[in-house]
């Protein structure tokens, strides 16, 4: 079952996704990358139906940087999110609409605080200081209030999200295996190794 | 599962005496899941309208946008602002248009409108989801705790309460009637309209 | 559908005579076992108790058609469905904890259920799915284990009390019944846990938990958990995993019941309430952090902004 985990701390965001591609019972692929780099600040992760999921995903990351090459300056995160959400709120009233649910983690190099926006295939948005997907969320989010601390530095953060996913690969019935994990803080977006 | 029971939420808006109130949870869910505690469901429409969208999550934010686009049209065009009665026919209108695939929306409002004679009149109303208006003179409900809302709202509303004496009967209204609701609470949030302001105050209420 | 209705009323007077008929013919046929003859034992010793059935071909089918709310909200006979509960075994003993909220839909029925059911002083049980086969079957079990306290002049084990349970109800499989239940206790062995539930699952264990809340329950305990817990920080994880449920799960809330059990039996150690813990924490109890549990509150005044030193 797909997970995706993000949270904020000082001054960065950390996106988490698993990396599984599976049909049916067979798992296709075990190193799929599910976190897009829609601009220099902000990172998407995307999970939902196979399909629908990269396709959506591609569709924003045009439209976002085909903004920035138009106006010089990327989207903002909360107007990014506005966007991504309005576009999912219009699919869903089409003829067939995405089902995709987001994360979306960025950092606001005009303000300088990251943000992190919980979004699902309905187009629900909520600005949340962490969040999840999938049945993962049900374990994570109960430990995420007692361990969460938005001012926790990167290694800090980085041991809280260590955390969440050894709950829910201790306690998920098909849980994942690995994840990517990526960061998105001043000096923009970058991959680590858990 | 009930589309309109998906996100959970519920709100309330009283008659006063020269003033009305309106108030909501702010309980964000995803069934029986809470996903946030400061999700906002109402909005200022004008400095003396405000909206309350209990209902789809999605449909919350897409109503208030949309809401908002067509009060600014009307305030252009003509050249004034929209009257609380002309707003109630304007959200009716705009949810009658998606009759055959509606918003999961019941939208209830609050304000106060100015008679020719120049005094100030209370006003409230509710839609369903498809825009039948509800002129109300005591008080409207809508939301996944509707029913508990009418029975305590019932018991507690008399007419022509002062603004701080409607603040505490709407306040213990959607207090009590949310505490016996799975999918609202987490904390809410009131609106005191009043001819010359708008109080707004959260309340600490039940989290679980 | 008339004829259907008359058929089961009560009221109608084809029901009242009915009855009036019934009470007549069945005035000479008590049996001794309802004046509590045969010793006492009346009404165990032919085993487990009968109980009247719909008469229809398919008892099964017709009650899963009316208790199972999700097919249909509206029908007659609810079962209590959102719970958490919890219990873990520790260097201490047990540690079992349990909400308290009972709800019908999305209306909260009740904000003050017991469910742990103190089966005697060495044994609990906890409650999940039905409220009342739960309750039932307990107490049928605390009967049980206190004959066997008779019979054999040493006190049951937790072991055979929780297998005696799940043996009858496994003997009820597919007739409805719905229970995910813990039977904890202290005996020779030492503390012990046990998850037994009505489709026959019996687990021996050092941590469970039950119910809609689980999930978030088991989120907090797992990362608090090892053995060597102090008896205030069991008490602690306890009830702050039924707070991370009460407060995720639309279902679960309103108080938390903490039970303790050492050698000596179970000890009631508090009743709080699920809200106050989030604003003010569990008050003056061993183990409490002096502050509330609730995300808010634990992180009030931090900010995850880092604006560069020139510009603050």
């Amino acid at each position: 079952m797909e997970t995706s985990f993000a949270l904020t701390g000082k001054g960065y965001v950390i996106v988490a996704a698993d990396t599984t591609s599976a049909r049916s019972i067979v798992k296709m692929k075990v190193d799929e990358d599910k976190i897009k780099t829609l601009s220099p600040h902000l990172l998407m992760a995307y999970s939902g139906e196979p399909g629908d999921t990269v396709q959506f995903a591609e569709y924003v990351e045009r439209n976002i940087r085909l903004y920035q090459i138009r106006n010089i300056y990327p989207l903002r995160p909360s107007a990014a999110a506005s966007w991504i959400r309005r576009s999912l709120a219009e699919s869903l009233r089409s003829r067939k609409p995405y089902s995709v649910n987001l994360l979306l983690g960025g950092y606001d190099t005009a303000t300088f605080d990251p943000h992190l926006y919980w979004i699902d295939y309905l187009g629900t948005i909520s600005e949340v200081p962490f969040a999840a997907h999938g049945y993962g969320a049900y374990f994570a989010l109960s430990l995420l209030d007692r361990y969460h601390d938005p001012s926790a530095s990167l290694e800090e953060g980085l041991a809280t999200l260590k955390r969440c996913i050894d709950e829910v690969s201790k306690r998920l019935v098909v849980s994942p295996g690995k994840y990517k994990v990526k960061i998105v803080d001043k000096d923009g977006v970058r991959e680590v190794e858990l | 599962m009930s589309i309109m029971e998906l996100n959970g939420g519920s709100v309330i808006a009283m008659v006063g005496k020269d003033c009305v109130a309106i108030a909501a949870d702010m309980r964000l869910g995803n069934q029986a899941l809470g996903i946030s505690s400061k999700f906002e469901r109402i909005f200022p429409v004008t400095d003396r309208i405000y909206l309350g969208l209990p209902g789809l999550a999605t449909d919350v934010a897409t109503l208030r946008e949309r809401f908002r686009f067509r009060v600014n049209m009307y305030t252009i065009k003509e050249e004034r602002e929209i009257q609380p009665e002309t707003f109630a026919h304007l959200v009716s209108s705009t949810l009658y248009e998606h009759r055959f695939g509606p918003y999961f929306i019941e939208p209830v409002m609050a304000g106060i409108s100015k008679t020719p004679s120049g005094a100030v009149k209370p006003f409230i109303a509710a839609t369903d989801l498809i825009g039948c208006l509800n002129f109300a003179k005591d008080f409207v409900v809508a939301g996944t705790a509707s029913t508990k809302l009418y029975g305590v709202a019932e018991g507690l509303w008399e007419p022509d309460l002062e603004p701080e004496d409607l603040f505490e009967t709407i306040s213990q209204t959607l207090l009590n009637a949310t505490d016996r609701d799975a999918f609202s609470g987490w904390g809410c949030i009131v609106h005191i309209i009043t001819k010359d302001k708008v109080v707004t105050r959260t309340l600490k209420g039940r989290m679980d | 559908m008339n004829t259907f209705a008359t058929k089961f009323s009560t009221t109608s007077a084809v029901g009242q005579l009915r009855k009036a008929q019934k009470l007549a013919a069945e005035e000479d046929e008590f049996s001794d076992a309802a004046w509590g003859s045969e010793a006492g034992f009346g009404n165990v010793a032919k085993g487990a108790p009968s109980f009247t059935v719909p008469a229809i071909p398919d008892p099964a089918a017709f009650l899963r058609l009316h208790t199972d709310d999700h097919a249909d909200p509206s029908c007659r006979i609810k079962i209590q469905h959102g719970t958490t509960t919890l219990a873990f075994r520790f260097q201490g003993g047990v540690i079992v904890a349990v909400d308290s909220r009972a709800t019908a839909g999305s209306y909260i029925a009740s904000g003050t259920v017991k469910k742990v059911i103190e089966i005697n002083p060495y044994l609990l049980g906890t409650m999940a799915g039905g409220a009342a086969d739960c309750q039932y079957w307990e107490t049928y079990l605390g009967m049980h284990c206190r004959l066997h306290e008779l019979r054999n002049r040493e006190r049951i084990s937790v072991s055979a009390a929780s297998k005696y349970l799940s043996n009858l109800v496994y003997s009820y499989k597919g007739m409805g019944l719905s229970m995910g239940t813990m039977i904890c206790g202290w005996d020779k062995t030492g503390p012990a846990v046990f998850y037994v539930d009505s489709d026959g699952t019996r687990l021996k264990g050092d941590l469970f938990s039950v119910g809609s809340g689980s999930t978030f329950a088991y989120g907090v305990l797992d990362q608090g958990y090892h053995w060597d817990l102090t008896d205030a920080e069991a008490q602690e994880l306890g009830r702050r995993s039924i707070y991370a449920a009460g407060h995720r799960d639309a279902f679960s809330g309103n108080t938390c019941n903490l039970y303790h059990v050492k050698e000596d039996g179970w000890h009631f150690i508090g009743n709080y309430d699920v809200s106050k813990m989030h604003y003010d924490g569990p008050g003056n109890v061993p183990g409490a952090p002096g502050h509330g549990y609730g995300y808010d509150i634990r992180v009030e005044g931090r900010s995850s902004a880092n604006p560069p030193e020139a510009s603050s």
